[in-house]
């Protein structure tokens, strides 16, 4: 932590963000290969100086592919980029300074997968994953650094407290980190970052929105991880947190790799889905490989992209019900879900995001059974859908119904309505005496008294079953749906108008009904 | 969804502008016919123009925001247009009326005894039910299905105590 010091005083903001990096670094001497401690070192001492070309040019593509946003300039940037970063990586220094939009989509990708967007945060991805990165673990921290520079003192923080962490676990155990990573959810930062107290300018970036699917549900240990704004839509994510995040997660995946097969120089460390993994395995203890883990990326993303991309809003529900329905308190709303694979089960990444797919559907539906009256004792999908249908067409021919009754006793309800009318207005509005109240009453007490008194001549056909059924109404049910009487009524009441169009009003099918009604109608009683 | 705002939701401000709405339209469909005794024609022609107000009432109040609500005010809207453009053209017939029997041949047609599986049978039912339904995902379709439910149940409460208020 003293280390942290050092460099942070620094008026400079890029300071802040090396120092997490040398922190980190210094703790964990086991991790780092020795070539990466001579790589890094001396880049870290040099640091800002050699960055800020670096930084000049890789915002410079990263900028420009915003701009174009256009397949082939993607590619283009993508392929300059490569270049870049593996010169830069070759020179042991990578630029932290990019941009803030820029970096923070650049920084999100990290976790996305998203070959299909244009946007920086792929082009990044794509870097870090195609980067001539030879060292994984140092690659991996080296994400760190290329956090945006304009780091909040909060982002120390954070970065300390990752490095704290990181200490821990990678001191000896996957565990820890397994389940500190579990725990990490990217969220659509700006309340989580408030909440955490972690200022991250989250909000900006809106490019597209992917689920990382990784770690639990977890109450975030490092609330500051939750400020990780991989949603590209949602928010413009925080250059900072990103990086750390990423550099944390090549951590805690180098390691886990390091102990499953030899880590191979590619940096594709940073995509969510093989921190997933990372955590799968830890749990699983399953064989991973690395091009596995590539399709698994691939796929995934070409999969979350297809679900993001159609279902941006529903997938924030979906997150916020998911956080709600999680053991996580002081979870901030997000714009994703973490997905945990569980023991024994497939981690492949089609199969991941069917899984959450599947938990998404099989939340609503345990929503849509609350507010079905009747549906909570029923099992089975199959089942429940079917009540639902049948309260909807319930509800629908209850409309109609009323609609009829409404059109039985409307022409002469002007009056009624323009009672009414003042009515709701003045109940908008409180009065300030009771006088109005009487007022506005009297003439609708005329009008109603008026009205029955010439109910009687009209279509008794048509209102004698509606006469009853109101009668019957205004003794059984409330005017809330929510009591079950009123809703096996309802279905009575459906099943009596089943037939019956609204076309037939006249005497004919009416009459015919009465008696099969009032028969339902004494069952029911 | 978030359940929390669906008890706000369905509070003042769905019902409040629901039946606002839904008052001010039965107004004017009161003040267009006769006082004196209507016939079935007139009381049918009623209905349906209750219904109709009824929806489309409830559709504005939720507003655009949800895909169900966009579908029923295009439909009416287009609905609206269609007989307009038929009464101006001299013709009785309803479009809506071609629609249903081509929708209605079209299930004749597709009907066919599948297997069940994952309760497919019921999703299309459903689809059918919420309006804009085809379209949507299973659970985009779920969320709108249980935001068409609370504003259909909204729906109910406001005209049953209308009708209340009146009869009583």
């Amino acid at each position: 932590m003293e280390k942290l010091q050092v460099p942070g005083n620094d008026t400079n903001t890029r300071k802040p963000s090396w120092d997490p990096l040398n922190f980190s670094m210094e703790i964990q001497p086991k991790e780092l290969n020795s070539s990466v401690d001579c790589f890094f070192n001396p880049s870290w001492d040099n640091s800002i100086d050699q960055n800020d070309p670096f930084e000049s040019s890789l915002s410079s593509i990263v900028s420009s592919p915003t701009g174009s946003k256009t397949a082939g300039g993607h590619s283009l940037m993508m392929k300059e980029l490569i270049g870049r970063l593996g010169s830069i990586c070759n020179s042991g220094v990578i630029s932290p300074g990019i941009k803030n939009s820029a970096n923070a989509s650049c920084y999100s990708t990290p976790l996305n997968y998203p070959p299909k967007s244009n946007d920086p945060s792929s082009i990044m991805e794509n870097i870090f994953r195609g980067g001539n990165l030879r060292i994984p673990g140092n690659h991996l921290r080296n994400n760190p650094s290329l956090a945006p520079l304009n780091v909040d003192p909060p982002f120390i923080e954070l970065a300390a407290k990752y490095s704290c962490f990181g200490n821990e676990s990678f001191g000896g155990k996957n565990a820890i980190p397994k389940l500190e990573f579990s725990k990490l959810s990217r969220v659509s930062s700006g309340q989580s970052a408030k909440a955490a107290g972690f200022q991250v300018g989250n909000q900006e970036n809106k490019n597209t929105r992917f689920e990382m699917k990784f770690g639990g549900i977890s109450q975030p240990p490092l609330p500051g991880n939750a400020e990780f704004g991989y949603s590209r839509e949602e928010s413009p994510a925080s250059e900072h947190n990103p990086g750390v995040q990423m550099g944390l997660k090549a951590q805690s995946e180098t390691n886990s790799r390091k102990r499953k097969s030899t880590p191979k120089g590619k940096g594709k460390v940073i995509a969510s889905t093989s921190l997933a993994n990372v955590v799968m395995i830890d749990e699983t203890n399953e064989k991973r490989s690395k091009p596995d883990e590539d399709s698994k990326n691939e796929k995934e993303n070409t999969k979350e992209n297809a679900d993001q991309n159609e279902s941006a809003k529903t997938a924030r529900e979906d997150d916020e019900k998911r956080n709600l329905k999680a053991p996580n308190p002081t979870k901030p709303p997000k714009d994703y879900i973490h997905v945990r694979a569980r023991r024994g089960q497939a981690t492949i990444s089609h199969s991941l995001a069917e899984r959450v797919r599947r938990e998404k559907i099989s939340e609503k539906m345990k929503f849509l059974q609350d507010l079905v009256p009747g549906c909570n004792k029923v099992t089975g999908k199959a089942v429940v859908l079917d009540e639902i249908i049948t309260y909807v067409q319930l509800l629908q021919r209850q409309v109609e119904f009323l609609s009829m009754k409404l059109a039985a006793v409307s022409p002469r309800m002007d009056f009624i309505m323009e009672a009414l009318l003042s009515e709701d207005n003045r109940q908008m509005q409180p009065l300030p005496n009771g006088t109005s109240n009487g007022s506005s009453i009297n003439p609708l007490n005329a009008a109603i008294h008026q009205k029955q008194s010439i109910q009687t001549p009209l279509v008794d056909v048509f209102n004698s079953p509606m006469t009853q059924v109101l009668e019957f109404v205004h003794k059984h049910c409330p005017s809330s749906m929510a009591s079950q009487n009123s809703y096996e009524f309802s279905k009575q009441l459906s099943t009596f108008w089943k037939g019956n169009p609204q076309r037939d009003l006249q005497t004919g099918f009416v009459q015919n009904q009465t008696p099969s009604f009032h028969g339902q109608m004494k069952a029911e009683l | 969804m978030n359940p929390h705002p669906s008890s706000c939701s369905n509070g003042r401000s769905i019902r409040t502008r629901f039946a606002r709405r839904f008052l001010r339209a039965l107004k004017k469909i009161g003040s267009k016919g006769s006082s004196s005794r209507p016939s079935p024609r007139d009381i049918s022609w009623r209905c349906r123009r209750v219904k109709i107000a009824a929806d489309a009432s409830m559709a504005s109040a939720v507003g655009p925001r949800r895909v169900w609500s966009r579908t029923m005010l295009n439909m009416l809207r287009s609905r609206s247009h269609a007989c307009l453009h038929a009464s101006r053209l001299g013709n009785s017939r309803r479009p809506g009326a071609d629609r249903h029997a081509v929708g209605k041949r079209k299930r004749l047609v597709l009907k066919r005894k599948l297997p069940n599986r994952l309760g497919l049978n019921q999703v299309n039912q459903l689809r059918r039910l919420v309006p804009g339904g085809e379209a949507m995902d299973l659970d985009i379709l779920l969320d709108e299905t249980a935001h068409y439910i609370k504003c259909l149940a909204t729906q109910v409460k406001v005209m049953r105590s209308i009708v209340d208020y009146c009869s009583a």
